[in-house]
């Protein structure tokens, strides 16, 4: 049993430094052939994983097609210096704004997706944000956009991985950790990639050429977390903490 | 040569899964509590059901017989339900007992982590210091 377990494991796990896709079970698709990403997804949390240490929810077993592994953001030296100016009192979230994209995927809240043949809606539950995104394959975004906190999004589909393009944001909201800013230059390439064990593989790949040496990625592993739907959070209800926070600059 | 290898791989999804900690939904734990934890026994006297955390409000005596009103912050509401802890599970008038960490302005405000109830039942209200926040936010 152990072995058997172990030999899974080896396999699953080697397929996923290969780079290779043995992921080749069946997967729920649509009516148009396309892989069925609809419903509720969450990226991390105790609601999804229960608390740690505690053996209250069974262990999910290793993905089949596990995210990569979160590097460090490659600022140019300057930016990096100035990433070191801000503190957790700077987040853009703690005052309840958009906290842009990718970072929104790792939020610990639930979101859904709902697709049709010709778009794709995300619905999150953290701080009510919302995203509309069209399928074009020529990736074309509207020529008036003014800078936003989610930027636009238009996608289409490579194979059986959905892949979003987001630009058009503005330079307030933060990558990841504390200080990760970023220039309105900012362009997320998004990838979607529902594997056979009900979990989607997100990838982003981030550039930004004012501020970063070279593509940053990122990326998370989505589960559907059990009997959740996506509720309403009005962050700015009680926000007592932005006044809590009393920190050195 | 087999042996080593799925030892380095369960650490690799050892770390995937240690990437899924507990996290405050909007903000930095460690900018605003300390990592000590404390207990606090007293009567729930407010109870504020509200995102992006809730709070209750308990008297504590202390030694000198003082009743002090402390602040404990919690999970948010969503959050708390999924995890199985409900609004009606705090009942002004109920005396609980609570493990938190202190905020580093010294108010008498904590992170609440484990509440005990008066029929002996525990459940968390909040994440474990160092549980989260999160790599998001570091």
């Amino acid at each position: 049993m152990t072995i058997h377990l172990a030999r899974l494991l080896t396999i699953a796990a080697l397929s996923a430094c290969l780079g290779l896709s043995q992921d080749s079970k069946p997967i729920p698709r649509t009516a148009n052939g396309k892989p069925d990403l609809s419903g509720v997804w969450q990226g991390g949390g105790v609601s999804l994983y229960g608390e740690p240490g505690l053996s209250k929810r069974p262990a999910a077993p290793p993905p089949v097609n596990p995210p990569p592994k979160r590097e460090p953001v490659p600022y140019q030296s300057w930016a990096e210096t100035k990433t070191k100016t801000f503190t957790a009192a700077d987040d853009p979230t703690l005052a309840c704004l958009l906290p842009g994209v990718p970072r929104i995927t790792s939020m610990p809240m639930p979101f859904e997706i709902v697709q049709t043949p010709k778009e794709i809606v995300i619905a999150y539950e953290s701080f009510h944000a919302f995203r509309i995104i069209p399928i074009n394959d020529k990736l074309q975004h509207p020529n008036d956009l003014v800078p936003t906190w989610m930027g636009d999004s238009v996608a289409r589909w490579d194979g059986d991985t959905l892949v979003v393009d987001v630009t058009g944001f503005n330079d307030k909201t933060w990558l990841s950790g504390t200080g990760s800013f970023h220039s309105e230059d900012l362009h997320v390439v998004e990838r979607f990639k529902l594997n056979s064990d009900d979990t989607i593989t997100y990838t982003a790949t981030v550039t930004d050429p004012k501020v970063l040496t070279k593509p940053w990625t990122t990326g998370a592993l989505l589960r559907r977390p059990a009997n959740t739907r996506v509720e309403e959070y009005e962050c700015i209800e009680n926000n007592q903490d932005a006044a809590h926070m009393h920190l050195k600059k | 040569m087999k042996t080593p290898k799925l030892r380095t791989l369960l650490a690799a999804y050892a770390g995937l899964i240690l990437t899924a900690v507990p996290v405050l939904a909007h903000h930095s734990f460690a900018a605003e509590y300390e990592s000590k934890e404390i207990t606090l026994t007293g009567v729930i006297t407010k109870v504020e059901w509200t995102n992006p955390h809730i709070y209750f409000y308990i008297d504590v005596k202390d030694a000198s017989g003082t009743v002090v009103n402390w602040a404990v912050e919690g999970y948010p509401p969503n959050t708390l339900k999924r995890t199985g802890f409900t609004r009606d599970d705090l009942k002004v008038g109920d005396t609980v007992t609570v493990t938190a960490y202190r905020a580093k302005d010294s108010a008498d405000r904590v992170a609440g982590r484990e509440i005990t109830f008066p029929n002996g039942g525990k459940k968390f209200a909040g994440p474990a210091a160092g549980g989260g926040p999160p790599s998001d936010y570091k």
